[in-house]
């Protein structure tokens, strides 16, 4: 098993040591300062420079290459989501995408979004995409053998066509907008997921959210339905946060959710079913309806919230 | 119209695929394959058929949605064509086909040659069931064109002259980077790009009885695994021994590591109970002040 | 009728609208069928049980395509109090082999079913399409509708309306007084799954034999009533309340289907299943009393739009007489578009043939019914009077004699301080609706 990662100006990509890890610690980086990325690496570690990230360029080029390697091992970091199908493409293997575990026998996938593990041998030879924070890093000792493979990727003029062979150019990288940072770097954050029954829950769980000082998020599921920004949302696709504390209100804790949460110290999740790995995770795990219970956290905690009303299911058992 | 290996920035687009994944949301056993209730496509693949069309007026070409299924699918296809699709076109494959089948599939009849041709080829970024997100960038491949996956939007008011389409993708750390994706070139979107518009009345109705080009294709050729379904369980992380002095608070650390198995209580209340189960949690762990009862 | 774009747009999907649709386009008239969820019947939710022999004359041998769960072989009527229960039970093989009584479905499955037939027929069926206003002509006659949808205006020759309960166009075309919240009763029901086994022994079916169970009683403060009917794997357990005391009490509808599955003959039919679903509809309840005109220039109203549904205490009925409703107003709209007229007066076939067959024929029989069964007295005090009377007749109470009937009767009728009068004239009107 090879682990493949692509690096942008010397940096390691999020899940890129575990990728190695999973992989016995055989790697080949490659990218941009690749030389900078290695510092913390150990184990057998080849280095190839290919200047900007450029995803048909290279898997053209390391398919070749890897042709003797029957296990690619990306993380599933954007760039990792990005190449590792290509360059399956490229080397003619299946692609397995955002896997929990891989080995030479077995490889395990989550499907439905999250609330399926779904355990299957190992193709003969692939490309795959390891979750990113599903394995944690172990401590690392003794030192990295390193080597150098020269593909002549980075001599190549860029964004344009060569052997057939496109690439988007990358015009300008922008920072994290506000939104981003904010919930980023929030010490504590409320979630919405699925479990939300309309637009109006999701604007009550910002006003707790403002009352206690924390930041919104949300699972792709909200997200999708455009009730809140990209920005807001947690995860794999989204942004990466480390909270102290996480309120997680009608959300399952899908592993492209969960792999985004950090280690928070304190975890409070509503839900209707006990048994969901978010449910799993909490300190203190709520059987309830997640709709109601943020109401009547409403009314205790924010400043002239009226007590939820009653008796409102006639009103909605009008129309159904 | 342009081929896959000109270079032309200026060439004009000869027309806009879109790809949806049908996918059949009843998965009882013995469920009618051509039963199309519960089935749907992704709101990645709706943003993407927007996306198509927005691009489509703009350019002033028409679009093709394509879906690659058993007949059930067909029903989508006359949904996008409701929405302003000008011609719909299923692959006629297995619900359950190989990603690489499929892409292989969907790459033949979006390729300038034989076949509905296209030169910008737009996809969700991963489909409901299977989510790999790996069709576009098989497709991709196959066309020997430019790929931008996971986007998070896309300029669909730039000119149609210049050959190419703007795009930002997401990147580590909340950033994002800004690309030029030359046409032909394959996109996948996120779900919140945009959201499709609502048909016309009279094109919905129309839609019932349009025409569906289908295609036969060859018998598949790759054969997924038969896999050990279980429900989800987050595996044991390992972990660094973590710093510090304090033995327990060590422990602590170490045991409450994301993945560890249920480690705190379940209780099922009332609502009103249960919200002030919580607020009591909160004033317990310190995040609360008194004054917020 | 220059100037239109279909000869009848339908509103509603359900067995009210798909049947009207069916006749429509047998008789070689363009139809279009606006929907408003994404396939019938998908946010369409009822007891359970429905009595398809109206489909005789649409859908020969419907018995053999319909998807049905179960047959209703056997029916209880069960009085309770809170800790008695008095059931009647009636079984029948009969009802288990062609033509049939009772079926339950899921109306998910019947309603697309039906539709489908509509479809087959040359029907237009839209779905995901909402009726937002109607058009009219100068006159006021109705010449088609306004849906949600961008160029959303479909002028048609005639419209009809099968859009359910509290339904819109009705409304809109003024065809209803106005509206009384007593008129109405909140249906809930949740559906409990377990696997099949389970359920045959429990109520002692085999195959594909089903019950029905009709509840008195057991809906807590609230005047209503309940009840269980299997599916293959699930239950439907449900209650019809009486909107104006729900709402008076603050009760929550859940809490009333908690009380009645805690209920001591309740718990041990529903013991271990799972929820797998809840939901709540308005029921149009009070008959006769509530009916709307039903038609107007250019429209004629069907199903529970016209509050056809009989809902009156061992009898909750609404998809047949939907499914009727909507035939006729089908067969009435082929003569009156032929004859060129679809004014009230052309439309008065509609009227007439209602008026000639059981839907409207049972209502009119069965009007005093609801008011009675939803009755404080029928709710509170005879479940209470009956189960005593019952319990003293069974009670072996030695040394002393067994009591007689009358003296029992007359002894608990005073306990519970009911008048002889009223009771009396309940029996009558009871005797009137039922008998
Ligand atoms: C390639 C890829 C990338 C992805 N990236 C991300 C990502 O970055 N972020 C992300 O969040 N997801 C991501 N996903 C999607 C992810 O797989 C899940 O689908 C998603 O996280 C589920 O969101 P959810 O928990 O809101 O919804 P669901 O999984 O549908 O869960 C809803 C939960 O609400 C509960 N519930 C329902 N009703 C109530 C109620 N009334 N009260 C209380 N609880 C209730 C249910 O029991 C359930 O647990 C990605 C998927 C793929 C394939
Ligand atoms: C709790 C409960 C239990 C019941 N139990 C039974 C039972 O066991 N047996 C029985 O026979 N009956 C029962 N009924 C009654 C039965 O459900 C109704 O009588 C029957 O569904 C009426 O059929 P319909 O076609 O008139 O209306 P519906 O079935 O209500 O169909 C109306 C259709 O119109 C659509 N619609 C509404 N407004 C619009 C609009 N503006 N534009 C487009 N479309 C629109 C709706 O989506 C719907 O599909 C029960 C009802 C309830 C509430
Ligand atoms: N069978 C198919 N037919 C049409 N498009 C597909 C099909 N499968 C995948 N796609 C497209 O590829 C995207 C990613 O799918 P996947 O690789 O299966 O996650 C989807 O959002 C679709 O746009």
């Amino acid at each position: 098993m090879l682990a493949v990662i692509p690096v942008r100006a010397g940096v390691l990509p999020a899940g890129g040591a575990e990728a190695a890890d999973e992989c016995g610690r055989r790697v080949l980086l490659v990218g941009e300062s690749v030389e900078h990325a290695a510092a913390h690496l150990t184990g057998e570690v080849r280095l190839c420079e290919a200047g900007p990230y450029r995803p048909g360029a290279w898997a053209a080029a390391l398919a070749e290459v890897l042709a003797d390697e029957p296990i690619v091992v990306l993380p599933a970091s954007p760039d990792g989501r990005d190449l590792a199908p290509r360059l399956a493409a490229a080397m003619d293997r299946p692609c397995i995408a955002g896997a929990t575990r891989l080995s030479s026998t077995t490889v395990v996938v989550p499907r439905d979004g999250g609330r399926t593990m779904h355990t299957m041998p190992a193709p003969a030879a692939f490309v795959a995409t390891l979750q990113v924070g599903v394995r944690g890093v172990e401590p690392h000792d003794g030192g990295a053998t390193v080597s150098w493979l020269d593909l002549g990727l980075d001599r190549r003029p860029i964004g344009a066509v060569d052997g057939g062979l496109a690439d988007a150019r990358v015009v300008e990288v922008l920072a994290p907008d506000a939104a981003t940072v904010d919930l980023a770097e929030a010490g504590r954050i409320v979630g919405g997921g699925a479990g939300l029954r309309s637009p109006e829950q999701f604007e009550q769980l910002a006003a707790l959210g403002v009352a206690m000082g924390a930041s919104v998020g949300a699972t792709r599921v909200i997200t999708d339905r455009g009730w809140v920004g990209h920005e807001r949302q947690i995860g794999t696709t989204g942004v990466v946060v480390s909270p102290e504390l996480y309120l997680a209100f009608g959300i399952s804790g899908a592993v492209q959710h969960t792999s985004g949460l950090g280690h928070p110290e304190h975890v409070v999740s509503v839900n209707v079913d006990a048994h969901c790995p978010m449910m799993q995770m909490a300190d203190l795990a709520v059987v309830a309806d997640a709709n109601e219970v943020l109401a009547e956290l409403v009314a205790l905690l924010v400043p002239g919230a009226a007590a939820a009303p009653v008796a409102v299911a006639v009103a909605e058992g009008a129309r159904g | 119209m342009t081929t896959a290996t000109s270079s032309s920035p200026s060439a004009p687009t000869a027309s806009i695929a879109v790809c949806l994944k049908w996918t059949a949301a009843r998965d009882d056993a013995g469920a009618d394959p051509d039963d199309d209730r519960f089935a749907g496509v992704s709101a990645a693949d709706r943003a993407a058929l927007e996306v198509a069309l927005r691009l489509g007026e703009r350019w002033g070409v028409p679009v093709t949605a394509l879906a690659a299924g058993p007949a059930g699918a067909e029903r989508t296809l006359r949904d996008a064509i409701a929405a302003g699709a000008d011609r719909a076109v299923r692959l006629d494959m297995d619900a359950d086909a190989d990603s690489r089948d499929v892409a292989f599939e969907l790459a033949q009849a979006t390729a300038p040659t034989g076949g509905p041709c296209a030169d910008l080829v737009l996809c969700g970024d991963y489909s409901l069931d299977r989510g790999s997100g790996s069709v576009p960038a098989f497709i991709a491949h196959h066309r020997s064109a430019a790929q931008a996956l996971g986007l998070v939007s896309v300029d669909t008011d730039g000119p149609a002259a210049d050959g190419v389409v703007r795009a930002v993708r997401r990147l580590d750390g909340g950033r994002r980077e800004l690309l030029e994706v030359p046409v032909p070139g394959v996109l996948s979107v996120e779900g919140s790009v945009a959201s499709l518009r609502r048909a016309p009345l009279r094109r919905a109705l129309a839609s019932r009885t349009a025409p569906i080009e289908v295609i036969r294709t060859p018998p598949a050729h790759h054969r997924g695994a038969p896999a050990i379904v279980t429900p989800y369980r987050p595996r044991a992380r390992v972990m660094a021994a973590p710093a510090g002095d304090d033995v327990l608070a060590r422990l602590r650390r170490l045991t409450d590591a994301g993945a560890a198995p249920a480690r705190g209580e379940t209780v099922e209340l009332a609502p009103a109970d249960a919200a002030r189960r919580i607020v009591e949690a909160l004033r317990d762990w310190g995040y609360l002040a008194d004054h917020d009862r | 009728m220059a100037d239109v774009d279909v000869d009848v747009v339908v509103v509603g999907a359900g067995p009210a609208g798909a049947c009207a649709a069916i006749e429509l386009a047998r008789a070689g008239r363009s139809v279009v069928v606006l929907e408003r969820g994404p396939f019938p019947g998908s946010k369409n939710m009822y007891g359970g049980v429905v009595y398809p022999r109206i489909l005789d004359e649409l859908i020969p041998r419907w018995w053999e395509e319909a998807p049905i769960q179960r047959w209703v072989t056997r029916r209880s009527t069960m009085v309770l109090t809170p800790t008695q229960a008095l059931t009647v039970d009636f079984r029948s093989q009969a009802w288990g082999a062609p033509p049939y009584n009772g079926a339950t479905a899921y109306r998910p499955d019947f309603d697309h079913w039906l539709a489908g037939h509509a479809e087959a027929a040359g029907a237009q069926l839209l779905c995901s399409t909402t009726v937002v206003g109607l058009l009219r002509d100068p006159g006021g006659r109705v010449v088609g509708v306004r849906t949600d949808r961008p160029d959303g205006d479909l002028r048609a020759g005639l419209v009809i309306a099968c859009d359910g309960v509290n339904s819109f166009v009705a409304k809109e075309a003024g065809l209803y007084g106005p509206v009384d919240a007593a008129n109405y009763t909140l249906g809930v029901k949740e559906t409990l799954a377990l696997p099949k086994e389970v359920i045959d022994e429990r109520f002692g079916v085999r195959g594909r034999e089903g019950v029905d169970i009709e509840i008195l009683g057991g809906t807590g403060g609230v005047n209503g009533g309940g009840f269980v009917y299997t599916n293959l794997d699930t239950l439907a357990v449900g209650a019809v309340l009486k909107l104006p005391k729900l709402a008076a009490q603050g009760t929550r509808p859940e809490e009333i289907i908690a009380g009645l599955k805690a209920h001591p003959a309740i718990a041990p039919l529903v013991e271990g299943a799972e929820l797998k679903e809840y939901s709540a509809h308005l029921i149009p309840e009070a008959g006769l009393a509530m009916m709307p005109k039903l038609a107007g220039d250019g429209l004629l109203v069907a199903g529970d739009a016209a509050a056809m549904c009989l809902a009156a205490g061992i009898w909750l009925e609404g998809v047949n007489f939907a499914m009727a409703s909507g035939m006729y107003a089908g067969r009435a709209a082929i003569e009156a578009l032929s004859r060129n007229d679809v004014s009230t007066e052309g439309l008065a076939g509609y009227e007439r043939r209602l008026s000639e067959t059981f839907v409207l024929r049972d209502h009119r029989k069965l009007r005093r019914a609801p008011h009675l069964v939803l009755s404080d007295r029928v709710q509170h005090l005879y479940p209470e009077l009956i189960t005593s009377v019952v319990e003293r007749m069974f009670r072996v109470d030695n040394p002393n004699p067994k009591p007689g009937l009358r003296r029992i009767v007359e002894s608990e009728r005073r306990r519970l301080g009911i008048r002889r009068r009223d009771l009396a004239r309940d029996g009558l009107d009871g005797l009137r609706s039922f008998g």
